[in-house]
C-alpha cells in the first residue's frame, strides 16, 4: 500500500492523517485544557506555557485519538457511523498510522517536558496511556462499565492545563476532572442510545447491549442528577461565583430535562439531541467559568 | 450572605404561590391538561397551540384533544415550580458555601432540594398515573413540606425575638404536636380533594340529615388504588365518599380544638401573642372558608382559599414553632 502514498496529492493524504486524529473530540479536549490553565492562575497565563502546554497537549491526544483508530478499525468497518474514517477505507495503513501516532505524540510529549514541565508531560502520558490502551484496549471490549472508567482520561485535559501553569495538582483542578467524569456516562450512553444496534453489531458491550434500554436510561438520569450536584461544587467551594451558579443552574436544568425525558419518554432523535446538547453543556459550563474567573460579582 | 436571603424570602412567597396554583390547577381539572412530563405533549417551551404543533401532539397522542387552555395552566404551575426548584438548588449551594461564616448547618437546605426533588417525582406520577388519589395527597403534603422548610430557613434570616426560656420550655411538645395535628388535618383535606368527595355531602353539620351517616371506612382509605374505585376496581361508593368527607369534618373539630386552645395559650403570653393572635385568626378563617365550601357546592375561589388559608396555618404554625425551638438551637 507504500504506493498509495506517493500516488495520492499531498494535501488528500494530510487530510487523511489528520481525519485519524479526531479533530473535532481533540478540539473540546483542547478547549477545557486551556480553560483549566486560564482558572490556574488569577492574571494572564504565561505566553509560554498557553502555547507550548497547548500545542503538547493538543498533539497527544491526536496521538491517543490516532491509536484508538488503529485499534479499532475492525469496530468502525461495522459501524456506519465510523465506516468513512481513513483505516476502514484503507486510505492509510496500520503501520502509517503508528508511526504517525509515535512521531506526533512524541512530538507533543518533547514540548511538554521541554517548555512546560516534566509533571505534565508524564500526567499527559499517563492520559494517553489510560485512553489510548487502557481504555480502547482493555475495557471498552471488555466491561459496560468502559466508559464510566475510561472517563477519567477524558477528565484529565483541565488538570493537565492547570499543571501546565502552576507545576502542581491543586484540589481545583481535581474539581474540573471531577465535573468531566461525571458528565461523561450520561453523555456518551445518550449516543450508545441511539447506536445500541451498531455497538451490539461490532460486539461492544456497550450499556444498551449489555444491559438494555431502561437500565442505561435511569442511569443517564442518576448521572446527570450526580452531574448536576458535581457542577455545584465549584461554586461551594468559592472556585466560582454568581455568574457560574446562575449559568450552571439553567444548563442544569435543560440536562435534567433531557435526562427525564430520555427516561420516561425515549426516541432515538431526542437521544441524539441529548447527545449534541451533553457537548453544548459542557462547553459553555467550560465557558461560564472562564468568565467568572474574570468578572466576579460579589454574593 | 446578601444573596441568600432575599433568594429564601422570594422562594417563601413563591413555594405559596406554587401550592395554590396546584390546587388552583386540581380544582380547575387540569391536572391532566398535558398528558406527559415534564413536557407538555413533548413540547418544553409553551403548549401546542398552533396547527402544526397540534397536528404533531394528535399524532404522538393519538385520542387526546389538546385543550390549550388547560394545558396553559397545567404548564404555568410547571413552570412555577421548575423556578422553585433552580431557587431551592442556589439557597443549597449557598447554605454550604457560606457554612463556615454563618455555623448554621446546611443540611436543612439540602433537605429542602430532596424534598423538592421528591415533589417533581410525584408531579410526574400525579399525571403518569392519572391523579391516583395517594399521590396526589402527597403532592400536596410535599409542598406543604417544602412551604414549612423554607419558612424555617426564612426565619432563621429574620432572626425574631425567641421566647423567654421557661414559656419555651412549656409550648414545646404542644406547638410541635400541633404541627402533627394539622398535617393529618392537610393529609385528610387532600384525600378530600383528590378522591372529589367535597360534596359526598351539601348538608353542615349534619351528613345526609345524620351524625353518622353511613360509611365506608375500608374502602375510602385505602391507599392503593385508582381514582374513583376500590382496590378492587369497583366504583367507589356514596358511602366510601362519606366517611373520607366525614373524616376531614371530625379532624377539622379536633385541629380546632387543638390549635384553638394553644392559640389561647399564646395569646395569654406576652412574647408569643403575636403569633397567637395570627394563629387564632386564621384557624377561625379557615373553619369558616371549610363550611363555606360545602353550604356553596365548592366555589373555585372559595375552594382555592381554604388550600391556601391552610398553607397559611401551617406557616403560622411554625412561626409559633421556631419562636418556642430557636432557644435550644442556640445553645448547641
Amino acid at each position: 500500500m507504500s504506493s498509495s502514498l506517493a500516488s495520492q496529492p499531498l494535501a488528500t493524504r494530510a487530510s487523511q492523517f489528520y481525519r485519524l486524529t479526531k479533530p473535532r473530540v481533540v478540539s473540546l479536549i483542547v478547549f477545557t485544557a486551556v480553560i483549566g490553565m486560564f482558572l490556574a492562575t488569577p492574571g494572564m497565563v504565561p505566553l509560554q506555557a498557553l502555547v507550548a502546554g497547548t500545542l503538547g497537549i493538543a498533539l497527544t491526544a491526536g496521538a491517543a485519538a490516532a491509536v484508538n483508530c488503529l485499534v479499532e478499525q475492525g469496530i468502525d468497518a461495522i459501524m456506519t457511523r465510523t465506516r468513512g474514517r481513513p483505516l476502514p477505507r484503507g486510505q492509510v495503513t496500520s503501520l502509517q498510522t503508528l508511526v504517525f501516532a509515535g512521531i506526533v505524540g512524541g512530538a507533543g510529549l518533547f514540548i511538554l517536558y521541554q517548555w512546560v514541565n516534566a509533571l505534565t508531560m508524564w500526567l499527559t502520558l499517563a492520559t494517553f496511556v489510560g485512553y489510548a490502551v487502557i481504555y480502547t484496549v482493555v475495557l471498552k471490549p471488555m466491561t459496560p462499565q468502559n466508559i464510566v472508567i475510561g472517563g477519567a482520561s477524558g477528565a484529565m485535559p483541565p488538570v493537565l492545563g492547570w499543571t501546565a501553569v502552576t507545576g502542581e495538582i491543586a484540589a481545583d483542578a481535581l474539581l474540573l476532572f471531577l465535573i468531566i467524569f461525571a458528565w461523561t456516562p450520561p453523555h456518551f450512553w445518550a449516543l450508545a442510545l441511539y447506536r445500541k444496534h451498531e455497538y451490539a453489531k461490532a460486539g461492544v458491550p456497550m450499556l444498551p447491549v449489555t444491559h438494555g434500554d431502561k437500565f442505561t436510561r435511569l442511569h443517564v438520569l442518576l448521572y446527570t442528577v450526580i452531574l448536576t450536584a458535581v457542577t455545584l461544587m465549584p461554586f461551594v467551594t468559592r472556585m466560582s461565583g454568581v455568574i457560574y451558579l446562575a449559568a450552571v443552574l439553567l444548563l442544569d436544568a435543560v440536562f435534567l430535562w433531557y435526562a427525564v425525558r430520555i427516561y420516561v419518554a425515549y426516541s432515538d432523535p431526542l437521544a441524539q439531541r441529548t447527545f449534541r446538547y451533553s457537548i453544548l453543556y459542557l462547553t459553555l459550563l467550560f465557558a461560564a467559568l472562564l468568565v467568572d474567573h474574570y468578572f466576579r460579582i460579589p454574593l | 450572605m446578601s444573596l441568600y436571603r432575599p433568594l429564601v424570602l422570594c422562594s417563601v412567597a413563591l413555594t405559596f404561590l406554587v401550592i395554590v396554583v396546584g390546587a388552583y390547577v386540581r380544582l380547575e381539572d387540569a391536572g391532566l391538561g398535558c398528558p406527559d412530563w415534564p413536557g407538555c405533549y413533548g413540547q418544553l417551551i409553551g403548549v401546542p397551540d398552533e396547527a402544526h404543533e397540534l397536528a404533531k401532539a394528535e399524532q404522538a397522542f393519538p385520542g387526546k384533544t389538546v385543550d390549550a387552555g388547560r394545558a396553559w395552566k397545567e404548564m404555568f404551575h410547571r413552570y412555577l415550580a421548575g423556578t422553585l426548584g433552580l431557587l431551592v438548588l442556589a439557597i443549597a449551594a449557598i447554605a454550604w458555601r457560606m457554612r463556615g461564616e454563618t455555623g448554621r448547618t446546611p443540611w436543612l437546605a439540602t433537605l429542602l432540594v430532596a424534598v423538592v426533588a421528591f415533589q417533581a417525582t410525584l408531579g410526574m406520577w400525579t399525571v403518569t398515573m392519572l391523579l391516583k388519589p395517594a399521590i396526589v395527597t402527597l403532592h400536596l403534603l410535599g409542598g406543604m413540606a417544602t412551604l414549612a422548610v423554607l419558612m424555617w430557613l426564612a426565619l432563621r434570616e429574620i432572626n425574631p425575638q425567641p421566647a423567654p426560656a421557661a414559656i419555651a420550655r412549656a409550648f414545646r411538645p404542644w406547638a410541635a404536636a400541633g404541627l402533627a395535628v394539622l398535617a393529618v388535618q392537610i393529609a385528610l383535606g387532600g384525600w378530600v380533594s383528590a378522591n372529589y368527595a367535597a360534596l359526598a355531602c351539601t348538608d353542615f353539620p349534619s351528613c345526609h340529615g345524620q351524625w353518622l351517616p353511613g360509611m365506608d371506612f375500608a374502602n375510602a382509605f385505602h391507599a392503593v388504588r385508582e381514582l374513583g374505585v376500590t382496590a378492587a376496581g369497583a366504583p367507589l361508593s356514596q358511602e366510601a365518599l362519606n366517611a373520607i368527607q366525614w373524616s376531614h369534618r371530625a379532624g377539622a373539630l379536633v385541629t380546632l380544638a387543638f390549635l384553638g386552645a394553644l392559640a389561647l395559650c399564646a395569646l395569654r403570653t406576652p412574647s408569643l401573642r403575636a403569633a397567637g393572635a395570627v394563629l387564632l385568626v386564621l384557624l377561625v378563617a379557615q373553619v369558616g372558608l371549610g363550611i363555606a365550601n360545602v353550604l356553596l357546592r365548592v366555589p373555585l375561589a372559595l375552594a382555592a382559599a381554604h388550600n391556601a388559608g391552610a398553607a397559611l396555618l401551617l406557616a403560622a404554625l411554625v412561626v409559633l414553632n421556631f419562636t418556642v425551638f430557636r432557644r435550644a438551637n442556640r445553645q448547641d
